[in-house]
């Protein structure tokens, strides 16, 4: 062996490891996004060449004929679905964002009587699963009439316990005491100062929690499907959910049920483009460089 | 279980102390911003708990054959009918053997792929971040819908695979639902470890390079001990996640004769609800979310033990 | 702004359930039990009536009584199919007395309802009353539950079985269509041999089965008014369950599940050969295997001793009134235009190809025209004729959802090799009896 032995093994072996390393991302890209495009090719074929053709190439471009097909169906109820998704999930995420960021920056920043109660309390409920109150929220709604309507699925989705805990964490690491004291000899009042310092302060903590509860409440599915009956309330997991259980009665929908799979998640996979950067950091919110 | 959870992604002891004198003075402002939330948790958190209980509670009796039926008291009979309802117990034994597989394999890749992102061995970070997160974004009746078609004999673009080995068979389908939830959620446990990992300062890793350490040296013996309140942290929501498990088996049954109407715990819930036996399937769920809870907590007692040792 | 107001008192309601815990369930026996032998008044002024199904395009037939009836508009909510969640919503809605006027409930599911006591006796509206003879009598009894006096929904089509088979590969290969299930059996060994299986056993189409039961006289389910009786391992049951066992275990069927696109491509690709189905059925071999076109025909349904002619049924469903319902008198009235009329069924039948469960409703033109799909064959004849012979006494179980779901379990089991179709139809037996007692349903053990 030579004198510089070691330092050509050291540079082989970092050529084999990150060969080694990029085979594995390759592997998982595969894997990750195989089944998305065998979605968007599918989306794209009438119901023939749906079975006859490679599922993993195009045949004939029908994409935007298909989809003037689903938003024809039944006077556009698609598109009502994908509404009403954006104003549950949307709207719950965002307004029950704000009342966790409030609750949880209290918990923080504020020494009270009961707070290691609340704090452990909310905390519990994250461990409950939110399958297990479906159905009593159900027997509730029923008692006052009011299932089956948009509040029914929208007024439970706001709750977020884990969004209260996550912001308590980073309201304590984001927002310095320091800040607040300076705020308050400025003559701020607390409530002000929290919308206009802390959450300024906390915004990519707040986008992380709003991201999190976004896709908890787009993925609830015990809920609206016990709560509602109408379907022109339904959300569009719901929606389709419903179209594949009539595949029998209606071939024609196994090809409205790809296209709108295809519909319903665009929307998603788009703000995470978007939004990506807010991710790495929120998610990192609490790093002290 | 507070302490194991707010080292996320802080660093131990960022948390200021509080000083004492505040509480009097800006304690006015705490209702405010507690209030709306605490009334919003115990109306739908709460008392829907609460209310499943007393219904849990109940029993219907009645006379003749299409007699209307009454609620009365009835003890713990409905606990009994659960705790001797076969089904319901393999239910459970089957999720918990499917959370003993699943959770490690779905949170070792994870675990995998947040390291080598975070190793500097790999080009085109971002491209990969958002690739293995895209699943995230597709709910779980939708991805199960994509996978019922993939895993299909004559449908799939994996036919050599799928005509070898049928992924929907009794044998495999609990497996090829393992795999629909793990698609999904890697990608989300991948980010939350990595996010811990970027929040580990570079010097920390400086001192063991001197040293001579190896990357997987350094993965292992720093990195790692590092995030393990993140793995910790998503380690709990996939035990929740699997205990929860229904809207995929739900879809799956018109892909796969080998799902029963019981095949999960939740499926039961939802199949006695269907009979319907209100008070039965409420007694189901208070015995599942305290399974659940019970669970989870042990899990954080458990590594919060270790932690301390 | 009513719904926000609902909601608002939503909140309300559940903070005082909460001070309220304690008596929680009590309040229900108020609501849910109660008021019988409502009458059948008809309102005054104009009324709303709701209506929900899973009828595809029903909202045109809704459309064409809505333009005649300004004063009894109807109001239709489309769901998914009643075992795929509308039931469920009934149920829901019944405890939360908020269901529709007027509910699509198949046959199999009226006792259920009937149990929870969420029906509307129809029988009580002398309309209705007057009409029963329009019906089949057969449909008409599967409302009535044997008892003269009442009836729980109009009955709205009916599913008369036959055999559809591939008159092609039958006659290339020289084999003649079975008239018995002993000749079937034999003709699946020589399909088996040409390539083929003579159909798909359709493990969880639990409601076929019943339907081979219903031909071959089995009863499983009896009612005398003080108990029911559960009978799924008779003698009769178990000699269907054998013969499909038989054929299962020398895999002269093929075993794919319903309704998927696998069970498609198997009538598709001609690996199945016939399928004893009912009349919809038609339409489904239609848009699942279009690549037979002009090859299938339709000959009764194969009998368990040569020279008797008896059919079975599979499917078909009531439009029934619930008993929250304000406007028993129009619901029913609109029931009974809505599964009697010539327009309304020849509508029903081009959008939603239902057969109708009327008499006259299965001598209509639409249905006499020969079909081009089954080679020009007039195959509703065919089914008109077996509706004739569906034998009438066949009751349906107060918890049919669950004891399909325990026997297609175990049918899934069975045919996966673990156990077997009359192994799982005895602990569905036993689940059945079990699932009664828990709702407190007097049953014979």
């Amino acid at each position: 062996m030579s004198v510089d032995a070691p330092v050509r093994n050291k540079v082989q072996e970092s050529l084999l490891s990150r060969t080694a390393a990029m085979l594995i991302m390759a592997v998982c890209t595969v894997y990750f996004l195989t089944p998305i495009w065998w979605l968007f090719v599918g989306a794209s074929k009438s119901s023939d060449q749906f079975t006859s053709t490679n599922p993993l190439w195009f045949a004939d471009f029908d994409l935007f004929a298909n989809i003037g097909d689903l938003f024809a169906y039944r006077d556009g109820v698609f598109l009502r679905w994908m509404l009403n998704s954006i104003l549950y999930t949307g709207g719950a995420a965002l307004l029950g964002t704000v009342l966790a960021a409030m609750c949880g920056y209290a918990l923080a920043k504020y020494r009270f009587r009961g707070r290691e109660l609340i704090f452990n309390v909310v905390l519990s409920g994250v461990l409950v699963p939110a399958t297990a109150l479906a159905l009593p929220l159900f027997l509730i709604f029923s008692k006052v009439d009011a299932t089956n309507t948009f509040w029914s699925v929208f007024l439970p989705s706001l709750v977020n316990p884990f969004g209260v805990y996550l912001a308590r964490i980073y309201a304590s690491a984001s927002v310095p005491d320091e800040l607040l004291e300076a705020a308050r000899i400025d003559g701020s009042g607390e409530i002000r100062t929290f919308f206009k310092v802390s959450t300024r302060l906390m915004t990519p903590a707040l986008i992380t929690i709003f991201l999190f509860h976004f896709v908890a409440v787009w993925n609830n599915f015990l809920l609206p499907l016990i709560m509602l009956g109408d379907e022109r309330l339904f959300p569009v997991t719901l929606g389709l959910y419903s179209w594949n259980t009539q595949v029998n009665q209606i071939p024609e929908l196994r090809g409205l049920v790809i296209i709108g799979a295809l519909l319903s998640i665009t929307p998603l996979v788009v703000a995470f483009l978007f939004l990506q950067r807010f991710w790495r950091n929120g998610l990192g919110a609490g790093a002290v460089k | 279980m507070t302490q194991t959870m707010t080292t996320v992604d802080v660093p131990e002891g960022t948390e200021t102390p509080h000083k004492g004198g505040r509480a009097v003075r800006y304690g006015r402002a705490v209702p405010f911003f507690v209030v709306p939330f605490g009334l919003l948790f115990v109306l739908f958190y709460l008392v829907p708990i609460g209310y499943a209980i007393v219904q849990s509670l109940y029993t219907v009796e009645r006379t003749g054959t299409f007699g209307p039926a009454r609620e009365v008291f009835g003890g713990l009979v409905q606990y009994q009918r659960v705790f001797e309802d076969g089904p319901f117990w393999a239910s459970i034994g089957r999720v918990l053997l499917f959370g003993v597989v699943q959770v490690p394999v779905m949170l070792g890749l994870a675990l995998v792929l947040a390291l080598l992102l975070d190793s500097g061995l790999v080009k085109g970070r971002r491209f990969f971040r958002l690739a293995f997160f895209v699943p995230y974004a597709i709910p779980g009746v939708i991805a199960a819908i994509m996978w019922g078609f993939l895993y299909s004999p004559n449908l799939s673009p994996l036919k050599p695979i799928t005509s070898a080995v049928d992924f929907l068979s009794a044998d495999f389908v609990l497996w090829a639902i393992a795999n629909v939830v793990t698609w999904v959620y890697v990608g989300y446990n991948m980010l939350i470890i990595y996010s811990a990992l970027l929040a580990v300062p570079a010097e920390v890793y400086e001192a063991a390079r001197i040293d001579g350490a190896g990357p997987i040296r350094i993965a292992w013996s720093i990195k790692i001990p590092l995030v393990m309140p993140a793995i910790v942290l998503t380690t709990v929501f996939s035990i929740i996640g699997t205990l929860q498990l229904l809207a995929e088996p739900q879809v799956f049954r018109s892909f796969s004769s080998a799902v029963s109407s019981t095949y999960t715990p939740n499926l039961t819930v939802y199949a006695t609800s269907s009979v319907p036996n209100f008070n039965l399937a409420a007694a189901f769920s208070v015995v599942l979310a305290l399974a659940t809870f019970i669970l989870s907590f042990a899990f954080l007692k458990f590594t919060q033990r270790k932690g301390v040792q | 702004m009513r719904t926000a107001f609902r909601a608002a008192s939503a909140l309300l309601v559940s903070a005082l359930a909460l001070t309220a815990c304690g008596s929680g369930g009590s309040d229900d026996d108020a609501s849910g039990g109660g008021t019988s032998a409502a009458s059948c008044a008809p309102s005054s002024g104009p009324v709303t009536i709701s209506y929900t199904t899973w009828i595809p395009g029903i909202e045109n037939v809704v459309k064409v009584w809505n333009d005649k009836n300004p004063n009894i508009q109807v109001k239709v909510q489309t769901g998914p199919n009643g075992n795929g969640g509308t039931y469920q919503n009934f149920f829901n809605q019944l405890k939360a007395n908020n269901t529709p006027d007027l509910g699509h409930i198949e046959y199999d599911a009226l006792p259920s309802f009937r149990v929870q006591d969420g029906l509307f006796d129809v029988a009580s509206c002398d309309i209705v009353a007057k009409a029963k003879d329009q019906f089949i009598p057969w449909t008409w009894n599967q409302v009535s539950f044997g008892d003269d006096k009442s009836a729980w929904g109009v009955p709205q089509d009916s599913g008369p079985m036959a055999l559809f088979y591939r008159a092609d590969l039958f006659e290339k290969n020289n084999i003649a269509i079975p008239k018995t299930w002993d000749e079937y059996a034999a003709a699946a060994e020589k399909v088996k041999a040409a390539g083929g299986y003579i159909t798909n056993f359709s493990q969880s189409d639990i409601n076929q089965f019943a339907g081979f039961t219903w031909q071959a006289g089995g009863r499983w389910f009896a009612n005398d008014g003080q108990q029911w009786t559960v009978n799924l391992t008779d003698d009769k049951t178990k000699k269907v369950a054998d013969y499909w066992q038989n054929l299962i275990s020398k895999k002269l069927v093929s075993t794919v599940p319903p309704w998927t696109t696998e069970w498609d491509n198997a009538y598709n690709s001609s690996s199945a050969w016939t399928w004893v189905s009912a009349v919809w059925g038609a339409n489904s071999i239609m848009s699942g295997a279009p690549k037979t076109a002009g090859k299938w025909r339709v000959a009764p349904m194969p009998q368990w001793s040569a020279g008797e002619d008896i059919a079975g049924n599979w499917g078909g469903s009531a439009t029934a009134v619930f008993k929250n319902s304000k406007h028993p008198y129009e619901a029913a009235q609109f029931a009974l235009w809505l599964n009697t009329s010539e327009e309304a069924l020849a509508l029903l039948n081009k959008e939603a190809q239902l057969y109708p469960a009327t008499t006259a409703g299965t001598k209509y033109s639409y249905l006499a025209n020969p079909v081009e799909f089954y080679g020009d064959q007039k195959i509703y004849e065919v089914f008109a004729d077996a509706s004739g012979k569906v034998t009438p006494d066949f009751t349906w179980g107060p918890t049919m959802t669950s004891t399909y779901a325990n026997a297609s379990d175990g049918f899934k089991a069975a045919v996966s090799g673990t156990g077997t179709l009359n192994d799982a139809l005895t602990a569905t037996q036993k689940s059945t009896i079990e699932t009664l007692k828990s709702q407190a349903i007097p049953v014979k053990e």
